[in-house]
């Protein structure tokens, strides 16, 4: 009995062993020049963590228009699963193979920030995607607006509640840099109607299963409920389950944010009638392509570009999700 | 005077002294014997009293054992491992993989509630021997085994989803849901209740809401299962001392291997009611319900060493984790405030719960001179 375990478990390693060869053997080469001979720049994209909805869509869509550059290649993405010390070295190796672009959606600013100062010293030109890091040596940042989102959707509660009325906000972790501006730019927005008041406010953590509870307690608790202001779309959902469920879901109005095209996403909601409205919150793959290409050709890039929040209406819903379909992307 | 006093003190006045005291001792026995469930009443109790019938009716109820329900379950196959002195820490990973099994047979195939059940439960089954095979078989601890088979299933799940929640909501050209999509909500989709129309003791014909129907069967089969079956006593044995059971016959391998299966397929049991619950299946659904189980487990009075425990025990502990959020929320706790509140209940309730607890109030109550006091009070009529 303990023979076998013992051959198992060499078997078992035997077999790891040579699938990470395998792996390694298949990792694409640094090219210079394609089939036709054209030159072929290589390009490193750190992605901080895949599991998110939103970032995943992102890595699908970087794939999509980074082909639509026949120059351009991107090898395959790294995901740090949300730890710094992860993305540092996954943008150290980038480094190593002294790739031609470097993308990176940086975890934090604070440790990422010197794995990019090495990259610009060994003239790696970089692209920031979404969030900052403490240096400005990146060719290029590219970012949307969490304030401007926030405030596009209080600007959509303060149309929706002509009257005034009760207001609930569904918050993401608390200390998240887009929880905290998506809150301020709702709040300085519905301050124009003084009769909308915020009754309640919990951190239901982004999360779908945590916002369902939340609002049955809410609604346990009898007051008037005319809206709810989740900060992404999962937990206005979350949000309408629980209303549907009390039979309550047609008088209140649910607005998310994030405006994912998957099929169990914020457009389709909106489509739906479950969300009375929700804003594209850019994904930035297409410019950071566009801005890649922009780089290898020599042109000049902006430095900084915020790009705009799409508002997602019942009216413009299904032109919006046939755009962004994710299916269009296809999942390679 | 002095010998007086001798006399009378162990006589008539200080027996009714001492009645009294026994009569305190008495119940703080009796509360000895309840105290597992102190937790639970100081905690349903706060709720009454501060909200009233805003927590202590039917619907805030279920509700708000029907958010945890899925957890529960998990915490019932955690009380089997953790019996056995070993830990469990892939169960979250698992419901997730059965959440997103279950969404996907459903959005993709087109399964029926009644297939894709057994199909989840049985992946869930899969990766729960895997992980007794791994602390049986390969001798690995079990807390590695199954750190390391967290981060497989995860990977595993994250990979059937492309990392995108799927929705179990599906709809058919005409805007309604399809047959086994509408059947699929049963599992636990908030409002949608099972057995309705049938009169049913408490609920009446409005039916029951299958989460919490699922973990209140769950419970009592696994309680019955620990506590009359060979199975049952094989698992407190090997948790108690693995050598001993060992040499009496028991077959640890098999009991270990065993035990994980079973906490995997109730994982697995409990991916439907997650996939439900949120009418999706995220593919990070179900991370760190690992945490929320064993914190159940152990505010139920079981003991990480393993041999000492409950299923009924940690059905209580998932009832005060789940309550005290509730009664926190209904109240419009700060989110900071109610994570600091949480923390120190869960301390008090495991203190209060300790098998000591009582029996060390119990003697201290003893010391107490009441003898001193009762022989200055018959003394002081006498003298008077």
């Amino acid at each position: 009995m303990k023979r076998y375990r013992f051959l198992i478990t060499g078997v078992c390693v035997t077999a790891v062993a040579l699938v990470a060869t395998a792996c390694a053997s298949s990792a694409p080469k640094k090219k210079s020049t394609d089939a036709s001979g054209n030159k072929v720049f290589v390009v490193g994209y750190s992605q901080s963590n895949n599991a998110e909805p939103y970032r995943a869509q992102l890595n699908i869509q970087l794939r999509y228009f980074m082909k639509q550059y026949k120059n351009l290649k991107l090898l395959p993405i790294t995901d740090a699963h949300q730890s710094s010390a992860t993305q540092v070295g996954q943008v150290q190796n980038f480094i190593q193979q002294n790739v031609d672009v470097l993308i990176v959606s940086p975890n934090e600013p604070d440790p990422l920030s010197a794995p990019v100062q090495a990259a610009c010293a060994k003239n790696i030109p970089v692209i920031i995607l979404d969030r900052s890091v403490n240096t400005d040596c990146y060719k290029s940042f590219i970012g949307g607006d969490n304030v401007a989102a926030g405030k596009q959707a209080g600007e959509l509660a303060v149309k929706d509640l002509p009257d005034g009325g009760n207001v609930v906000e569904l918050q993401g972790i608390l200390s998240d840099q887009p929880q905290i501006d998506r809150d301020k730019g709702f709040r300085e927005a519905i301050a124009a109607n003084p009769k909308i008041h915020i009754i309640q406010h919990r951190e239901a953590k982004w999360l779908k299963e945590s916002a369902t509870p939340i609002m049955q307690q809410w609604l346990q608790q009898g007051q008037k409920i005319d809206l709810v202001y989740a900060e992404n779309d999962p937990m206005a959902l979350g949000a309408y389950l629980a209303a549907a469920a009390a039979h309550k879901e047609k008088d209140i109005k649910f607005i998310g944010t994030d405006g994912l095209a998957i099929p169990d996403g914020g457009i389709r909601a909106v489509q739906q009638g479950q969300l009375s409205g929700t804003f594209i919150y850019p994904t930035c793959a297409q410019e950071a392509a566009a801005t890649a290409e922009a780089i290898v050709t020599g042109k000049t890039v902006e430095h900084h570009q915020t790009l705009e929040v799409t508002p997602v209406t019942p009216q413009n819903a299904a032109d919006l999700y046939a755009k962004y379909d994710d299916a269009r992307f296809g999942s390679g | 005077m002095t010998t007086d006093v001798q006399t009378t003190t162990p006589s008539s006045p200080p027996t009714d002294q001492l009645d009294s005291a026994s009569r305190l001792r008495r119940s703080l026995s009796l509360l000895g014997s309840l105290q597992g469930y102190i937790g639970l009443v100081l905690i349903v109790l706060v709720g009454i009293i501060t909200k009233g019938q805003i927590f202590w009716n039917q619907q805030n109820l279920t509700q708000a054992i029907g958010a945890f329900s899925s957890r529960g379950i998990l915490a019932v196959g955690e009380t089997l491992v953790i019996l056995t002195a070993g830990i469990d820490l892939s169960v979250g990973s698992i419901l997730g993989l059965g959440s997103m099994v279950s969404a996907l047979l459903l959005a993709r195939h087109g399964l029926s509630p009644f297939a894709i059940l057994p199909i989840s439960m049985a992946v869930g089954a899969l990766c729960g021997f895997c992980n007794g095979i791994g602390t049986a078989w390969l001798k690995i601890q079990s807390f590695v085994v199954t750190l390391a088979m967290l981060n497989v299933i995860r990977g595993i799940d994250r990979q059937l989803s492309d990392n995108v929640s799927v929705g179990t909501q599906i709809v058919t050209s005409n805007g309604t849901l399809t047959k086994n999509s509408h059947a699929f909500q049963a599992f636990g989709t908030p409002g949608h209740n099972v057995l309705s129309g049938v009169n049913l003791p408490f609920v009446g014909k409005a039916g029951i809401y299958y989460p919490v129907l699922a973990l209140i069967v769950v419970v009592i089969v696994f309680q019955l299962l620990l506590s009359k079956s060979k199975l049952g006593r094989h698992i407190y044995a090997v948790g108690g001392n693995p050598t001993a059971a060992r040499l009496s016959g028991v077959n640890v391998t098999a009991v270990t291997i065993t035990v994980f299966t079973l906490c995997g397929l109730l994982a697995g049991f409990a991916g439907p009611i997650d996939a439900a619950y949120n009418a999706s299946a995220d593919p990070l659904a179900g991370t760190s319900y690992e945490l929320d189980a064993i914190a159940a487990v152990v505010i139920g009075g079981a003991s990480l060493s393993g041999g000492r425990g409950s299923v009924v025990g940690t059905f209580v502990g998932a009832l005060i984790l789940t309550l005290l959020d509730n009664v926190l929320g209904l109240n419009s706790i700060s989110d900071n405030a109610q994570l600091i509140i949480k923390g120190l209940i869960v301390i008090a309730a495991v203190v209060i719960q300790r098998p000591d607890f009582f029996r060390s109030v119990v003697s201290a109550v003893r010391r107490i001179p009441i003898p001193t006091r009762a022989r200055q009070s018959t003394s002081t009529p006498e003298e008077s």
